[in-house]
């Protein structure tokens, strides 16, 4: 099982699609950066493929105001959730 | 158009997303491929997205003298690097066929991209 | 766990370089070890010891510096992408025949094998793009 890491939001870019593309079936993919807008609930049939495998960086959601409005299938992270996510894979990549 | 449905495992792989001349990621990326096989590493090749476009033939130098990258994929061979991966649906976006592109690389499904992302034990993207 | 982090953006024009130093002082804080941070892409302007950054924001250039002083994490910096980028140490400024330099200990200008070699040796290497 791998992470990936995503920094690009599904509102203006090809990047989500790519890292889709390329996860495996236990793949895990956590958002960050300008990747957390992915996280709102008009934007989250975008990731309809991995539910329950879809993490979202508690900080980046704070600093954009954005924490209270995520989708209840998110699973929100804080740094140190993204630590351990990295611990638990076996490998992680980044696309950005 | 073939395809392979058990990718090759491989010590890297290196995912090539941009195109040549726009930026450095290209030549930047496949100067960590090269070192990684000068390192003795098994290193795999895949262009992804707009990377596609890194193998168009006929490429050129730019109107300041830039090399682009084209010159460098010519040398891939020497540095051992036999496996070249292409996005079968990235194709598809550009119009392009595998006869329109450089050094005969393989197109990989959706599905097979994925496993051969999961037979490395490194992926770097660029 | 042994983890090596590389970093491909340029401080204050990207996030990654904040990403980057926030994920690195997470990993240390759990106990683990951080072997190197590598530098590559625009990632090496963060090496830039002229870097004077308005007082009220964070300064990633000492961010990093005080990683290596407290945690001995090497500074790894990818000398062909520095270079093209007038990024030069003392000994690379004088073979250039510059003025000045503009990266100074604890940053090192080395090759992408570093890069390679990180990658063989750590258990994780996470890549923070820009």
């Amino acid at each position: 099982m791998k992470l990936h890491i995503l920094n690009r939001s599904p509102a203006s870019s090809q990047v989500p699609a790519q890292a889709l593309s390329a996860m495996g079936p236990e793949d895990r993919l956590l958002l960050i950066e300008d990747g957390v807008q992915g996280a709102l609930p008009a934007l989250i049939h975008h990731y309809a493929a991995i539910p329950g495998r879809l993490y979202a960086l508690r900080e980046d959601l704070v600093a954009r105001g954005l924490i209270g409005r995520c989708d209840g299938t998110v699973q929100v992270v804080d740094v140190d959730g993204f630590v351990t996510l990295t611990e638990e894979a076996e490998q992680t990549l980044s696309w950005y | 158009m073939h395809d392979v449905t058990a990718p090759t495992a491989g010590d890297l792989l290196v995912i090539l997303r941009h195109s040549p001349h726009g930026s450095s990621w290209l030549r930047e990326g496949l100067d960590a491929a090269l070192v990684g096989a000068a390192f003795g590493q098994r290193v795999h090749l895949l262009f992804m997205g707009e990377g596609v476009t890194a193998l168009v033939e006929g490429q050129q130098a730019g109107a300041l003298g830039q090399k682009g990258t084209a010159p460098t994929l010519e040398m891939l061979e020497m540095y051992d690097i036999e496996t070249l991966w292409v996005e079968a649906q990235a194709l598809a976006r550009f119009g392009l066929s595998p006869a329109d592109l450089m050094l005969d690389p393989v197109p990989l499904s959706a599905d097979a991209l994925a496993r051969a992302v999961a037979t490395h034990p490194l992926v770097l993207t660029f | 766990m042994r983890y090596g982090i590389l970093l491909l953006g340029a401080p204050y024009s990207d996030q990654a370089s904040h990403s980057a130093l926030r994920f690195a002082r997470a990993l240390l804080a759990r106990g683990h070890r951080l072997e190197a941070v590598f530098f590559y892409h625009d990632g090496v302007y963060n090496a830039a010891r002229l870097a004077a950054p308005p007082q009220d924001e964070p300064h990633l250039v000492d961010g990093w510096a005080t990683l290596h002083a407290e945690h001995g994490v090497a500074l790894q910096v990818c000398i062909a992408a520095a270079l093209r980028r007038g990024l030069l140490d003392e000994r690379e400024a004088a073979r250039h025949g510059k003025a000045g330099h503009s990266v100074e200990a604890p940053f090192e200008l080395t090759g992408v094998g570093q890069l390679i070699d990180l990658g063989q040796r750590c258990d994780r290497l996470v890549t923070f793009g820009p």
